[in-house]
């Protein structure tokens, strides 16, 4: 995948360190990586390793001491002025004053004139299987059921896909704190894909959530993603997680916080949760976990 | 509703069935919060009743509440005229002040050069005791309402301040994270994000600033005026006419809780997303 001709993201000799009461930690240190299109890569490690650190980096909320991000040859506040970035938090970070549409509907009221959504849409129409009969039927619905009564509560078709994309269709009009943490995380999850971005930067977006539904929550990514395959960076400090998603998973090691080393996931896709009993996945898992062993027995 | 919230929030349900928690909001158990303070207003009246009959209180002292009854439903076009004159006095100048106070707070949420420069005038407007500058605007301003207007909106204004500052600076900083992956403007984080964050505070100001525009428009009244209820005190005082001086006051009573139930009402209709407990307070 590397060798494709040029990177998505690709970050060189970044040092990030912040002064805190008893002196200066490192937090990133000499970190170095290439992200191709459409690739799923993992950050994972301990926790304070500096992988938030690292995607804030990325995103451009805060600027590395040295080195050099580019993104599609931007810097990191170009792409965001672009709308290239779609950033998923830990906490879903909704608007409870939303509802789950208008909350999804943030980034177009953000930019009245993006061409963002228009161009995801082009692109799952030719990639996407179904994409035809979903798009059809959610502008006849919206005809149906928006339009005529108050306009402001109009949905947008786009809002329609969306919804459904992510599996909550029937809560258009719920406000985030009638919802499951699940069902709140994926209205953020197609919050940040109406931005229109290409690439996707996720901070732990399921680490607030019950093991149960964060199983679940895996592979109903997956499911979205493999839609039209947008590259995404995703942090985690859960291995199964991290071996379930990924093309490549990058490990790091903690204080100073450095990629210790980077696995490529040979497993087939589109994968699900039975691939998780099976001998290749779990030989991944434990590989990943005698590194991070290791290292913590270094540290 | 708040256990049920919480619930919600540890994901506690399966997620795969999609149902929703709990159905969009039922109203609240009225009798609940009502019938208990009215028993007990009740108790303390008929005490009073008994206690000032049994005892031969004059009614020049303290008049029956019978009395009291029976002087204000002997005239009530007296006092609903008089009632209005505050009453409109009180709310105009809630509306001045919580303007000028909300100008003040965007302001001063956006610049901390503005804060310090504007916080210390503001401090001293608030520690400068209204009463004592109530007879220099008569002087200034003339026997019209504008004077009780002024006096009401100095009295509103620092609550709504102070909490308006904080509210504006009291967002998510999650959410304002992802309105600057989307490079949101100012203007669109203060109003998409900051003024929203900021009607819980607010309200919880209005909930102390509407009865206190109450007080600036009667003290208003007491030093130059011939209508309001505060006008009618002063008047009834000089004539030891204790029922109209008590009568005056139930109506301002009455006119408090009316106001703090209106505001109480707006604030569950517009801060339905929120936790609202009765009796919490974010002012205190």
């Amino acid at each position: 995948m590397n060798s494709q001709a040029q990177p998505h993201l690709s970050a060189s000799g970044l040092h990030k360190s912040f002064d805190t009461g008893d002196g200066r930690i490192h937090v990133v240190d000499d970190v170095t990586l290439e992200v191709a299109h459409g690739e799923f890569i993992s950050l994972l490690g301990p926790s304070g390793c500096g992988k938030s650190t690292l995607l804030r980096l990325i995103a451009g909320l805060v600027g590395p001491d040295s080195g050099v991000i580019t993104i599609d040859g931007r810097t990191p506040e170009q792409a965001r002025a672009d709308r290239e970035i779609g950033y998923v938090l830990q906490e879903p970070a909704l608007l409870p004053w939303r509802t789950v549409a208008a909350n999804i509907r943030l980034p177009l009221d953000v930019d009245r004139r993006s061409k963002s959504l228009l161009d995801w849409r082009k692109k799952v129409r030719i990639r996407g299987s179904r994409s035809n009969s979903f798009t059809l039927t959610s502008i006849l619905s919206c005809q149906g059921r928006g339009g005529s009564d108050e306009p402001t509560l109009a949905r947008h078709p786009e809002v329609d896909d969306l919804l459904e994309m992510v599996g909550l269709d029937g809560f258009a009009d719920y406000y985030p704190h009638q919802l499951s943490g699940g069902m709140q995380q994926r209205t953020a999850l197609a919050r940040a894909i109406a931005v229109g971005a290409s690439l996707f930067l996720m901070d732990e977006p399921f680490g607030a959530l019950d093991e149960i539904t964060r199983a679940s929550m895996r592979y109903e990514l997956l499911r979205i993603w493999e839609a039209d395959r947008k590259t995404v960076v995703f942090v985690t400090h859960s291995i199964a997680e991290a071996v379930a998603l990924s093309d490549r998973v990058a490990v790091m090691s903690a204080r100073p916080g450095r990629i210790a080393s980077i696995i490529d996931i040979d497993l087939p896709r589109p994968r699900s949760s039975e691939m998780e009993r099976e001998p290749d996945f779990l030989a991944y898992t434990s590989q990943i976990h005698d590194l991070l062993a290791q290292r913590a027995a270094v540290g | 509703m708040r256990s049920e919230n919480r619930g919600a929030r540890s994901g506690e349900s399966a997620d795969e069935n999609l149902t929703p928690l709990h159905s969009p909001l039922s109203p609240p158990p009225v009798l609940l919060y009502t019938l208990p303070p009215a028993v007990a207003l009740i108790v303390v009246g008929l005490v009073w009743e008994v206690w000032t009959r049994a005892s031969n209180t004059p009614e020049y002292i303290i008049p029956a509440p019978s009395v009291i009854f029976a002087r204000l439903f002997e005239d009530p076009v007296f006092f609903a005229g008089h009632g209005m004159v505050t009453l409109a006095e009180a709310i105009g100048g809630f509306l001045l002040g919580t303007a000028v106070a909300l100008v003040g707070a965007t302001l001063m949420a956006h610049s901390r050069i503005i804060e310090r420069s504007l916080y210390p005038l503001a401090i001293l407007v608030k520690v400068t005791p209204v009463v004592a500058v109530a007879p220099l605007f008569v002087i200034w301003f003339g026997f019209g309402p504008f004077p009780k207007i002024l006096i009401a909106a100095l009295i509103t204004f620092f609550p709504v301040l102070v909490n308006g500052v904080t509210g504006f600076r009291s967002v998510d900083p999650g959410a304002l994270d992802f309105m600057r992956s989307i490079r949101a403007s100012r203007r669109q984080v203060f109003m998409l994000l900051r003024v929203p964050s900021a009607t819980p505070y607010l309200f919880a100001a209005f909930r102390v600033a509407i009865p206190l525009s109450v007080i600036g428009a009667v003290v208003g009244e007491w030093f130059s005026a011939d209508r309001g209820l505060g006008s009618v005190i002063i008047v009834a005082h000089s004539n030891l006419d204790m029922p109209t001086l008590f009568a005056a006051i139930l109506v301002l009573s009455v006119m408090g809780i009316a106001l703090t139930i209106l505001t109480s009402v707006l604030e569950r209709r517009a801060l339905f997303w929120h936790d609202i407990e009765l009796g919490s307070d974010k002012f205190s």
